[in-house]
């Protein structure tokens, strides 16, 4: 690849003339053809050394929920300016239809030399009055996902804080980052929704909910010498969660050596009650009191993350709530 | 130490699935053909999506002796074979099944029902299903009111926890029995506690009305008679009776589809906004249309109210009967398998603005749509590929390709002003890969958690009564020349003349 001139104008002409094509190669019989559909655009940062077909999967599996204009921007790295471009469409032909359904795909390649660039080139590639949504992969921009100069039009950003090696840092920056315009998500939380959900369900149960006063501490224990993000999220939501209620407990998060990978085992616990839930492999162990209850959940994956943060582009009060919380918590953990 | 407030405080509506109590649904009907093909398949599909509440239970009641296990032996196939886009998992069905018990016995029989409470207390020890239970009428409709006079009888309808009754259509088969049927119920059920469901109104397409025209702002400034110059409501199916003929026979098509789906996707899209998203609003507003209907007197029913019966004819290479040569149907039956109406609204929105509703067996294509038909523009200043002053339509489409289009007038590509017609589609499907839930889905979740905005309330089923059965009596003491239109047709000629009076024609859809 070589620097070459990318204007906005050459790419936007190039995806009219992929939509002539396309037309002219489909099936020309009454109700078939070609549905161009996009209710977003959806510009997706990664680092070139990320497996690139994993990427374009996850991508081609968010279109028919999400269809989207899919700009993917592929860092190259250090080294020469090197700026090139190409457009192609990402089709699916429902079941039972005659007629394909289409998104556009631009893909970009940048090195580190031709990032400056980008902030000409993205903001005229989005999709005019629908919103756009940055996904930053890349682990080296968590700080400044912005690489396309394109504050004021992001209506939503997505990160993923697992990939930080210091979970109190990444809580701080995403803290501040969270004062922004643009909205934020952070996929680390968005892992925990089923998690949270079973647990809720528990006290849909009005037996273990009269009991939610005697809980007077929440155990988040954790794989690793250092809590993870997740950790500080579910422990922070858990006792923003209880507080609501007027039950005011005592947060506690403790390495377990018998955990590994993101594992996490959560206990809510009191003089005579107690509730725990713990990762099996792709299961869920719930026990309270007695009683215990094995339910499948299975691991995320980016599509399913992706798919979820998607679906929600407005305000997310719990999680704007509990980040502020796990931030302040892990900040004052650390002095 | 006592909580504040009794609200789980996990809750977070914005991500989690709506959340459903622990409850007991008793289905009385279990054996018949809509447990089976819907409610079953219906309620596999939410447990598979873990939309329902680990203290859940079904208790079948039907005549036929079963054991618990046959019945869920019976359930499991009913599932396989009914459940659409839904994989039967083992782990899920062996959970799921756990909470299907069943009861056998004849609704007349008082016995039945000591029966059924004891298997609720044992099903509520063993479920903890808090007391709480939607029973389920999908039994033939003589035995409504018999069902519910046995719950109450045995004192079911009270409890620790909620109970909700779910009556399936038909809602009587005339002003006087509806009442009469609602009368019944209610010395044992509260109306707040009723859910006659109108699957119609399950339908994502037909919810999909009210966000079309209340989440956006630039249509509600054209939804009256100012922009409006005809609504058509079109209900088809290309089947004939499918071997229901006995039962169709006392039907027919205006009682089986206009008094009750088409009237009420009427009222949804004629309707004034509501000012909440509350059931009380919405299903006030829609009884408050059904009420605005304009009562129509004989002379004016005979020109607005046409009546069809398919008489045989040769689709598609094969041999259609008509009507009266299906099985178990009167060679001289007077059933009206085809249905038109003209309707209008009597309040400023809508006055003098037709609305023509149809329905038949055996047209030409299973349709279900609404075209509002919008004035043309007042001159024509372009020259126009024959169209003339082609109208503006929005065509809403409930089924089978759910979506919205929009027909407007574009000037051809070339030299000249010449215009025509183009449409502009957004298909709900395509535009959504998500699946859609079923009617009986959406339906049976709401009942559940208590949310009655998309059941009839019994105001509005007396009020399509009110519109219906002067058609219904005229056509009782009118001899029809039937057949009237041969299979496989748009319905009689009369059916296009009574448009054609008024200048319009039906859509071809």
């Amino acid at each position: 690849m070589s620097q070459t001139i990318v204007s906005p104008e050459t790419v936007l002409h190039e995806l009219a003339d992929l939509w002539v094509a396309t037309g002219k190669d489909g099936p020309t019989d009454a109700g078939a053809g070609v549905l161009k559909a996009c209710s977003m655009t959806l510009i997706a940062v990664a680092e070139e050394s990320e497996d690139a077909a994993g990427l374009g999967e996850t991508l081609a599996a968010l279109m028919p929920e999400h269809p989207a204009r899919t700009i993917l921007v592929r860092l190259t790295g250090p080294g020469e300016p090197v700026l090139s471009e190409r457009v192609y469409a990402q089709c699916w032909m429902p079941f039972g239809q005659r007629r394909q359904i289409c998104c556009e795909h631009i893909e970009i390649a940048a090195s580190d030399a031709s990032l400056p660039d980008l902030r000409s080139l993205l903001p005229p590639l989005a999709a005019p009055d629908l919103p756009v949504i940055l996904w930053c992969r890349s682990a080296r921009l968590f700080d400044a996902p912005d690489v396309g100069g394109l504050a004021g039009i992001v209506r939503k950003v997505i990160v993923d804080s697992a990939i930080q090696p210091d979970a109190r840092a990444a809580l701080a920056r995403l803290a501040a980052m969270a004062g922004g315009e643009a909205l934020l998500a952070d996929l680390s939380w968005t892992q925990l929704t089923r998690w949270r959900e079973i647990q809720s369900r528990i006290f849909e149960n009005r037996e273990y909910l009269a009991r939610l006063p005697e809980v007077d501490t929440v155990r988040v224990a954790f794989a690793g010498a250092q809590p993870p993000v997740h950790a500080w999220y579910m422990g922070a939501w858990s006792v923003d969660a209880l507080a609501t209620a007027g039950v005011h407990a005592r947060l506690s998060l403790e390495p377990d050596a018998a955990l590994t990978g993101r594992a996490l085992r959560v206990e809510l616990a009191g003089k005579d009650f107690r509730m725990e839930l713990e990762r099996q492999e792709d299961r869920l162990i719930t026990r309270v009191g007695d009683s215990s209850q094995c339910v499948s959940l299975p691991r995320p994956t980016d599509y399913m993350l992706m798919r979820e943060e998607l679906g929600i582009v407005r305000h997310d009060p719990v999680y704007e709530r509990t980040l502020a919380s796990a931030a302040k918590l892990a900040v004052s953990s650390s002095t | 130490m006592l909580l504040p407030m009794l609200e789980n405080p996990f809750q977070d509506p914005l991500r989690f699935e709506r959340r459903t109590p622990e409850c007991a649904i008793v289905i009385f009907g279990a054996n018949g053909d809509l447990a089976r093909r819907k409610l079953l398949p219906a309620l596999y599909r939410l447990a598979y999506d873990r939309r329902l509440a680990a203290g859940f239970a079904v208790v079948g009641v039907s005549r036929t002796p079963l054991s618990d296990d046959q019945f869920r032996e019976t359930m499991l196939k009913a599932v396989r074979e009914f459940s659409e886009n839904t994989k039967v998992d083992d782990e899920v069905w062996t959970a799921f099944a756990q909470g299907l018990y069943y009861v056998a016995g004849d609704i007349a029989d008082a016995d039945l029902y000591r029966r059924l409470g004891a298997k609720l207390a044992e099903v509520e020890q063993a479920r903890h299903t808090g007391g709480n239970v939607l029973f389920y009428l999908s039994t033939q409709p003589s035995q409504y009111a018999p069902a519910a006079l046995g719950i109450g009888a045995a004192g079911l309808q009270k409890g620790p926890g909620w109970r909700r009754l779910i009556v399936e259509k038909p809602f009587g088969h005339s002003l006087a029995s509806a009442r009469e049927l609602s009368g019944r119920i209610h010395q044992v059920f509260d109306e707040p506690d009723v859910y006659r469901i109108d699957h119609y109104l399950g339908k994502e397409t037909v919810q999909n009305i009210l966000a079309f025209r209340f989440g956006n702002g630039i249509f509600e400034p054209l939804w009256n008679r100012r922009y409006v110059n005809h609504v058509q409501i079109t209900g088809a199916e290309s089947i004939g009776v499918e071997g229901r003929g006995a039962y169709y026979q006392e039907a027919g098509a205006l009682d089986d589809m206009i008094q009750n789906h088409l009237l009420q996707v009427m009222a949804t899209i004629a309707m004034e906004p509501t000012a909440t998203f509350k059931a009380p609003s919405v299903r006030d507003e829609r009884s408050k249309l059904l009420r605005s209907i304009r009562p129509m007197t004989p002379d004016e029913l005979r020109r607005n109210a046409v009546p069809g019966q398919y008489g045989p004819a040769r689709i598609g290479g094969l041999d259609a009967p008509g009507f009266r040569q299906e099985p178990g149907v009167d060679p001289q039956s007077q059933t009206n398998t085809y249905a038109a109406a003209t309707f209008f609204v009597e309040n400023w929105r809508w006055a003098g603005i037709p609305f023509y509703l149809r329905t038949g067996k055996r047209l030409p294509k299973r349709v279900t749509e609404i075209a509002i038909q919008f004035n043309p523009a007042p001159l024509a200043i372009f020259d126009s590929d024959g169209d003339g002053l082609s109208p503006n339509l929005l065509i809403l489409r409930i089924q089978p390709e759910e979506g919205i289009s929009v027909k407007f007038l574009s000037k051809r590509p070339g030299a000249g002003m010449h215009l025509r017609p183009v449409s502009m589609d957004f298909n709900y499907g395509s535009s959504f890969g998500e699946r859609s839930p079923s009617a009986y889905e959406t339906l049976l979740l709401d009942a559940l958690v208590g949310d009655a905005t998309l059941y009839t309330r019994q105001d509005m089923v007396e009020a399509s009564w009110a519109v219906v059965e002067p058609i219904q009596n005229l056509w009782r003491e009118t001899h029809f020349d039937f057949p009237n239109y041969p299979a496989g047709t748009w319905g009689p000629p009369a059916a296009d003349e009574m448009l054609a009076r008024r200048g319009h024609a039906w859509r071809t859809p």
